[in-house]
Parts: C-alpha cells; structure tokens; sequence
C-alpha cells in the first residue's frame, strides 16, 4: 500500500508494437494466491448453490421464496464491505497520498456498486411474490438506492479530472460519505417504520436456525471468497491503470516538448522535422 | 424444498434472483480479467510483482 509508482523508464512503450512491453512476468493479473481463492470460491459456490437450492428446507411462510434471500443477505452484507474499504482507503489516500490506498478504493467502490446493483435487483425480485410490488419507496430500499447512486457518482468523479490525482482527490471526499451512509441502511429498519424485515444474522442472536441459518452462512463464506478473489484482481487492474496514465501522461508531455523544440528552432539543423524526434536544444 | 428444485412454485423468481446474480458478477469478472490482461502488455515485468 506504500509504494510509489515507479518513474516510467525510456522505451517503456511502444517497443514491442501496439504499447507492449516485452519481458518476462506474467500478462495477467492472476497469482497462485488467486488461484488458490478462485478453487476455494468455486468450490463453496457449489456448496452454496446446493445449500440454498437443494438441501435447505422451505420456510414456514415463504415457502420456497426464502430461497432468494440465501442470496438476497450475503451481496447486501458484502457490499457493506465494499462500502467500507471504499471510504476507509479514501481516507487513508487523503493522510498519506499513497497510490495503493487510491488503487484500494476504488477496487471497494467498484465492487460496492457491483453487489448494491446485485442487492437491489435481488430484493425486488424477492419483493415482488412477497409485498406484491418490485419497489416502494421504504427507508431500507431507498436509503439502498440513495448509495447506489454514491458509489456510481464516486466512480463517476474519478473520471471527471483528468489531471493525475484528481480525480482521486474529489472522488475520495465523496467516498468518505459511504461508511455514514452504509450505517444509515443499515439502521434503516430500526429507525424508521418499515416494510423491510430487521436484521437476521447481524446480531449475536440469529432469528433463524438450522439448515437455513447453515444456507445462509454458506453463503456469505462462499461470496466472501468471490468478493476477495474480485477485489484482488480489481485492486491490481487499478495499479496497472494508474502505471499505464502515467506511462502515456509522460509520452504526451515528451512528445510535446519535442514538438516545441521543433517549432521553436525552425532552422536548427540537428532537428529532422519529426514531432518525436527534438531538435538540438542551443547552449 | 420438497425434493427438487422444478417442484417450487416459485421456480422463476429463485432462478432470476440466482442467475442475475452469478451473471452479473461472472460477466464483472470476466472484464476484469479481459482488461488486466490486456493493460498487463504496457507495463514492465517489474511493475507487475505478483507473480
């Protein structure tokens, strides 16, 4: 999280055609550490698909309906935790300017907006058979909405400002607003008269047991490790974004100042005409 | 769930909820892996310290 991206070196680009650059290391973002995870995820996806679709009982009331939550509660929890990683690598971009913590942010906003988008289409779908309607503006589902449309305007920001660093820096102040908001949703049903059910297996004290609260648990073991294999790759396509900005922002600059070079000594006879070639710059 | 699966009343709306959901993170995941692979090209081998 503390390195500082490397000084691009001459010749970086372009010297194996279409901005590749050769050597050896892998063209991926890919590690045994993911590949350790994806087999560990893939494998309590299975669990977790057989848990919530087969070997769970139906629910007293529900029916085969509370099935939609094995998946609805552990997306909704997970993008708390996009939420959060979100706002706690902000801040900590904010204090020490480091390219990690912004590469970290928006990894968590991006998987935020990911499972909120998940965790909205998921309750409607459950609300439909259940209350009879895809939405109603209740506080749980409109507070859900209202961070949706943070974590869509943090990701919205970054690109805005194209300076380096710019972006980030609004982007991060809004991010700070997703913890506060999170905890709003949260205690949404709590602090508000609500059609949403309170919470079921946040609390020291389940409301539900057996083979459900198994499905569940399941369930948020098995999208925890999809989640960590995501933020992985997503965290190491960010520092391969932010290598690559700076790469092409530093041949932009030198191909300008070999054009200004160019255009500022129009009879120097060291300079061959060409935009990326600069001229003999005088003593 | 009474045995199977194809008995639940419900069938369309469990499947849409399921299947939205490993499409939509199957579908980010693929991206992801698509464009890491294809930015990996333009950085140096010591840039890319996870190997």
């Amino acid at each position: 999280m503390t390195d500082k991206p490397a000084s691009p070196s001459p010749g970086d680009a372009n010297d194996a055609g279409d901005g590749a650059v050769p050597g050896d290391g892998p063209l991926h973002t890919g590690s045994p550490l993911t590949r350790v995870l994806g087999v560990l995820a893939l494998a309590a996806v299975a669990l977790w698909l057989l848990y919530g679709l087969v070997w769970s009982p139906p629910d007293v009331e529900m029916d085969d309906l509370v099935r939609v939550l094995y998946v609805h509660v552990p997306v909704a929890i997970l993008m708390y935790v996009g939420s959060f990683l979100c706002t706690a690598a902000s801040a900590l971009w904010l204090w020490k300017r480091t390219p990690g913590w912004d590469a970290l942010a928006v990894a968590g906003a991006e998987l935020g907006a990911l499972f909120c988008a998940l965790t909205l289409l998921t309750g409607a779908i459950w609300g439909r058979p259940t209350w009879g309607t895809f939405w109603t503006w209740d506080a749980r589902l409109t507070s859900t909405a209202l961070l949706q449309v943070l974590l869509l305007g943090y990701l919205a920001l970054r690109r805005v400002d194209p300076s380096p660093g710019g972006g980030s820096q609004r982007a991060s102040i809004l991010g700070l607003l997703l913890i506060p908001n999170s905890m709003i949703v949260h205690y949404s049903v709590d602090w508000w008269r609500s059609l949403h059910q309170p919470a079921t297996i946040t609390k020291l004290d389940p409301t539900i047991e057996g083979d459900m609260l198994v499905a569940l648990m399941v369930g948020l073991v098995a999208g925890g490790l999809v989640f960590a294999w995501l933020l992985v790759h997503r965290f190491r396509l960010a520092w391969l974004e932010q290598r690559v900005d700076r790469y092409d922002l530093d041949a932009a600059v030198a191909a300008r100042r070999a054009e200004g070079g160019v255009q500022g000594n129009p009879g120097n006879p060291g300079s061959s005409g060409n935009p990326g070639e600069p001229g003999v710059q005088p003593a | 769930m009474s045995g199977s699966i194809l008995a639940m009343t419900d069938a369309g709306y469990v499947g849409a909820a399921w299947g939205g959901a490993f499409v939509l993170i199957g579908g980010y995941a693929l991206v992801v892996v698509r464009r890491g692979r294809k930015l990996s090209r333009r950085v140096p081998p010591g840039e890319r310290r996870w190997s």
